[in-house]
């Protein structure tokens, strides 16, 4: 039982290492530039910033019942 | 207001008008059979709802049939809205969200709705078992441990999904919604399994499996509710209003402070009870810390949205969503302070805790999961809701209802609470003085489910294309005549 | 932020750190803890549940009761558990170590049940509470379980057990509740919960 424990505290330790090792890294690589192209990756040509997307039915002028 | 309207490079605009509809098409079968479940499960877990509430200040209604004692249609209740209503609801969402973040259509079109059917008779079966019987009487898991497996299979299918699709990505960047997604369809698995095993093996004893069952159910809240919960937010208000995110590097802050911090707030339900002391203040510490995610994530929104809160008129997504993230906000704080000892000390074991809960996985995840369907389900069927009215309905009846629901089981708790630490009072005088705030929970209950007939009514319409049809997504074409489409573009 | 692997380390990392905190460290504390010797009776506490107290627990269990009952009396000066005589002493871990599940609950609709035992000891009460709560509590909202029951018109060959209800209660003339094996095992089960034996960390 003991070995079980103590694999798991070393696992947790070692994730948590890794974790923060993981971090550093990341913000060397530059990971935490351009985030302000990350914010605006959700958007593209036809619904780009600006454009509304959403609103109540039977508010477009040419949505037409289904014949 | 919209550049829609400036001419474009045709081709490139063809491109990825088609590459959106391509994905919301993949998406289609999977994401409207989970949808349709979850709104099955809504009306169930609501039936159910109902009738926990009405025996609770009326205890001889229906009192004949053991398979409707209030301790089995409480948690048949409870099992039905969690993972049938909120998870399937869940599931359709991320899916969709991922399939638009990574751009690439959605795999397994044949598996994942076997995974949904699977999903489906596992609740299915796990709210009969409870009916029956068979409750593990461990609350928030009250449904067997078979279930693991089943629900095991599922995720492993959404698991490889979405792996598949963020390896095949076209944009470098990783969308903040994306991690709180990756979050949840790690964390859920791993999390109900150790669970099961903790809860039902000699792996945990005694005591011990009380602090392993709140580390579970708190965790279910803050590891895969609330992640998909905001990552639907993070999407749909910056998509709605068409304003990007006010501050991306909060947005990381918040996210990764939510991970460590909601983590070990599980022990605030265990406050005076028979743990270690040191296990107690853990919880607490961690509930404290949880401050600095939840005013990230606030703050966020809100800038996001300031200026532009008159869109609230025009689109019942953003209604929906931007309830929902307020009262993210609302119960993250509440249950903060709840975990100091002075403020547990009068609402543990009373409604006050009920009201708290239901401000979280109703009022903040349902009314989003709301407005994540009434933005999708048009994108993947190609039409519009069919009535405007009904949709008002929904929204005034669910919004109000819960509020009274907040409103009523909070003052009553509160009072409760404060009189059980008054030993001069005695126990039933303080029942009696409830039972009228039951009445209003139950008012307020009839509300609501009022309102999840009316969407249920709209989906049902929904998924009939009774609304006017659209040739592309809502909004994208009303500029444009149908001879204009791109080939493939229609149905 | 752009790798999934990075991504998935950090999450699985975060939950695993928890479940080591919240979960196995505390299960490393409490494990070696023993029931507590009672020299007088020679016997060990807490004692276990057996026979039909055993049964009765899953009865408790399926029934829902925790739904509205707590079993965990909480310490001197923290709220008024100790002054409403739910207990003599605070509920602490020893207590639980065979429980499986603890069913400590999270709602007091109704009051806590850690000594119901040493409270009630009468089953004829809980009996008649089981069948119909207002018959001993006035105002209580506690659902009936007549499904746990018999109803008899006549007083022949009536076990032992069998209860007569109030006259309020049975308006048809004189009637006897008899009660099934799970209300049998339920209410053994409840006469079972006493914690009121001394422990060293709780004087």
């Amino acid at each position: 039982m003991a070995a079980f424990y103590l694999a798991l505290w070393g696992l947790a330790a070692v994730l948590g290492a890794t974790a923060i090792a993981a971090l550093v890294w990341s913000i060397r690589r530059g990971e935490f530039d351009n985030l302000r192209e990350a914010a605006l990756s959700i958007f593209d040509e036809d619904e780009p910033p600006g454009a509304i997307t959403d609103a109540f039915p039977a508010r477009h002028p040419r949505s037409s019942r289904r014949p | 207001m919209t550049s829609a309207s400036q001419p474009l490079p045709p081709a490139q605009d063809e491109r990825e008008r088609l590459t959106r509809i391509q994905i919301d098409r993949s998406c289609r079968q999977t994401v409207v059979w989970y949808y349709s479940s979850a709104v099955f499960w809504l009306l169930v877990g609501s039936a159910l709802a109902l009738l926990a509430s009405i025996k609770m200040h009326s205890p001889g209604f229906l009192a004949g049939w053991e398979w409707l004692t209030f301790g089995r249609v409480r948690p048949a209740h409870l099992a039905a809205m969690i993972y049938g209503w909120g998870s399937m609801a869940g599931v359709g969402t991320l899916l969709w969200l991922q399939a638009r973040l990574t751009r690439n259509r959605l795999p397994f079109p044949t598996l994942f709705p076997a995974t949904a059917i699977i999903w489906n008779l596992t609740v299915a079966f796990g709210v009969v078992a409870i009916l029956a019987g068979y409750s593990t009487s461990i609350e928030w898991i009250e449904i067997p441990p078979s279930t693991a497996i089943l629900f095991g299979f599922c995720i492993a299918v959404i698991i490889a999904a979405s792996i598949r699709m963020f390896r095949s990505r076209e944009s470098r960047h990783t969308y903040v919604s994306q991690w709180y997604l990756f979050g949840a369809i790690f964390w859920f698995p791993l999390l109900y399994v150790s669970a099961q095993i903790f809860l039902h093996t000699p792996a945990a004893a005694g005591a011990v499996k009380a602090a392993a069952n709140w580390w579970f159910a708190h965790n279910v809240l803050g590891l895969w509710f609330t992640p998909i919960g905001l990552a639907t937010v993070y999407y749909l208000i910056p998509k709605v209003i068409g304003r990007p995110v006010h501050s991306y590097h909060l947005s990381l802050l918040g996210f990764w402070t939510l991970a460590i911090f909601y983590n070990w707030a599980g022990t605030h339900h265990l406050i005076g009870g028979p743990l270690p002391a040191w296990l107690i203040t853990v919880g607490i510490v961690g509930s404290v810390m949880m401050f600095i995610p939840v005013v990230t994530v606030a703050v966020n929104h809100h800038l996001t949205m300031v200026g532009h809160f008159h869109h609230l008129r025009h689109s019942p997504t953003l209604r929906f969503v931007v309830y929902g993230a307020m009262c993210y906000t609302a119960v993250s704080f509440q249950g903060s302070l709840q975990s100091l000892r002075s403020v547990n000390e009068i609402s543990h074991f009373t409604h006050y805790t009920i009201a708290h809960a239901h401000l979280g996985v109703y009022a903040f995840f349902t009314m989003v999961m709301f407005g994540a369907i009434y933005y999708v389900a048009p994108r993947l069927l190609n039409a519009e809701w069919h009535s405007a009215g009904w949709i008002r309905v929904h929204f005034w009846t669910t919004a109000v209802g819960m509020a009274l629901y907040w409103l009523g089981l909070t003052w009553a708790g509160w009072e409760q609470g404060r009189m059980m630490n008054d030993p001069r009072i005695p126990f039933l005088d303080i029942v009696r003085f409830t039972v009228p705030w039951l009445w209003s929970r139950s008012a307020a209950g009839v509300l609501m489910t009022i309102g999840h007939i009316s969407f249920a009514w709209l989906f049902w319409n929904m998924l009939r294309r009774r609304g006017a049809w659209l040739p592309g997504p809502t909004l994208l074409f009303w500029k444009r005549s149908p001879e204009s489409l791109p080939e493939g573009a229609a149905e | 932020m752009n790798r999934a692997w990075l991504l998935t380390l950090g999450v699985l990392a975060t939950l695993i750190a928890s479940m080591t905190g919240l979960v196995l460290l505390p299960d490393r504390q409490l494990r070696p803890t023993a029931p507590v010797r009672d020299e007088d009776r020679d016997i060990t506490l807490p004692a276990g549940y057996f026979g039909e107290a055993e049964e009765g627990r899953r009865v408790y269990m399926d029934l829902g009761c925790i739904y509205c009952h707590t079993q965990q009396v909480r310490p001197e000066g923290f709220g008024a558990d100790l002054e409403r005589g739910w207990g003599m002493r605070r509920s602490v871990a020893r207590d639980y170590i065979y429980d499986d599940p603890p069913l400590m609950g999270t709602m007091r609709t109704g009051p806590d049940l850690m000594n119901i035992g040493a409270r009630q000891p009468s089953a004829e009460w809980h009996y008649l509470h089981l069948y119909d709560p207002r018959i001993t509590s006035p105002g209580s909202i506690m659902p009936p379980h007549r499904f746990l029951f018999d109803l008899r018109r006549s007083a022949d060959g009536l076990p032992a057990d069998a209860v007569r209800l109030p006259e309020a209660f049975s308006p048809g003339g004189p009637a006897w509740i008899v009660p099934n094996p799970r209300a049998r095992r339920l209410v053994a089960y409840l006469l079972s919960l006493d914690h009121n034996y001394e422990v060293p960390e709780a004087r």
